[in-house]
């Protein structure tokens, strides 16, 4: 019996401390200017605010990760972006499994809520929403830049259509990073 | 080990990860990553 105390004591500690360690790294970032690497950061403040006709977005071939803030919940998070035929998606993986439904929660918030958005590069601040593409041919030339860009591989016509089943099956959701009110 | 001794370790133990996290620099970026690390084996 005295064993089996000593057991759950220690059981007990060991569940705490990453507990606790999660709990903490969540509460310190939740109201600062942005994610950290995991955490959902608050609203992003800093960075002007763009205002212009819709830029150019070939240049975020060079950019790894961008932050994206839904307004509703207020929270950011660093993301991948992907510009294909002029326009900008967001990537959302994992999306077949609890634990990667629990991970990427603010995707089912876009996809629910009205998906208005803020993304921020750099010192830039671009005010956009997010419109879910389940299905189409735009999904080939977004699976194509994911698997050059982020998975270091030369697309293929096959790579490029698992990619996209993948898309459609639901283990992936894009999103377009649309103009508001475009 | 007593109740009353537990208590005060779960808090002392409480205390000690949070500080650490909070003031010690570098401690969280390598937790995250790690925890990014895990997630992204095992979240498929």
């Amino acid at each position: 019996m005295k064993i089996l105390k000593i057991a759950l004591q220690v059981t007990g500690i060991l569940l705490l401390i990453p507990a606790v360690a999660m709990a903490t790294l969540r509460f310190d970032n939740r109201s600062a200017d942005g994610p950290s690497i995991l955490f959902p950061g608050g609203e992003l403040v800093s960075g002007d605010l763009y205002t212009g006709p819709e830029p150019d977005w070939s240049f975020t071939d060079d950019i790894f990760t961008i932050e994206l803030q839904l307004d509703d919940p207020l929270s950011s998070r660093l993301i991948f972006i992907l510009e294909s035929e002029g326009k900008i998606y967001v990537i959302s993986g994992y999306m077949s499994s609890a634990l990667g439904r629990l991970w990427k929660h603010w995707a089912v918030q876009a996809d629910e809520g009205d998906g208005l958005a803020v993304l921020r590069i750099g010192e830039t601040r671009y005010p956009r929403q997010l419109l879910r593409i389940n299905e189409g041919a735009v999904l080939d030339g977004v699976a194509a830049k994911m698997l050059s860009k982020y998975q270091g591989a030369t697309p293929t016509p096959q790579s490029i259509a698992a990619t996209r089943r993948g898309i459609e099956a639901g283990n992936s959701w894009v999103f377009e990073l649309a103009a508001r009110g475009g | 080990m007593k109740p009353k001794n537990y208590l005060i370790l779960c808090v002392s133990v409480c205390l000690l990860v949070s500080l650490t996290i909070l003031f010690v620099p570098g401690v969280s970026e390598t937790i995250e990553t790690r925890l990014l690390t895990f997630l992204s084996t095992n979240a498929r």
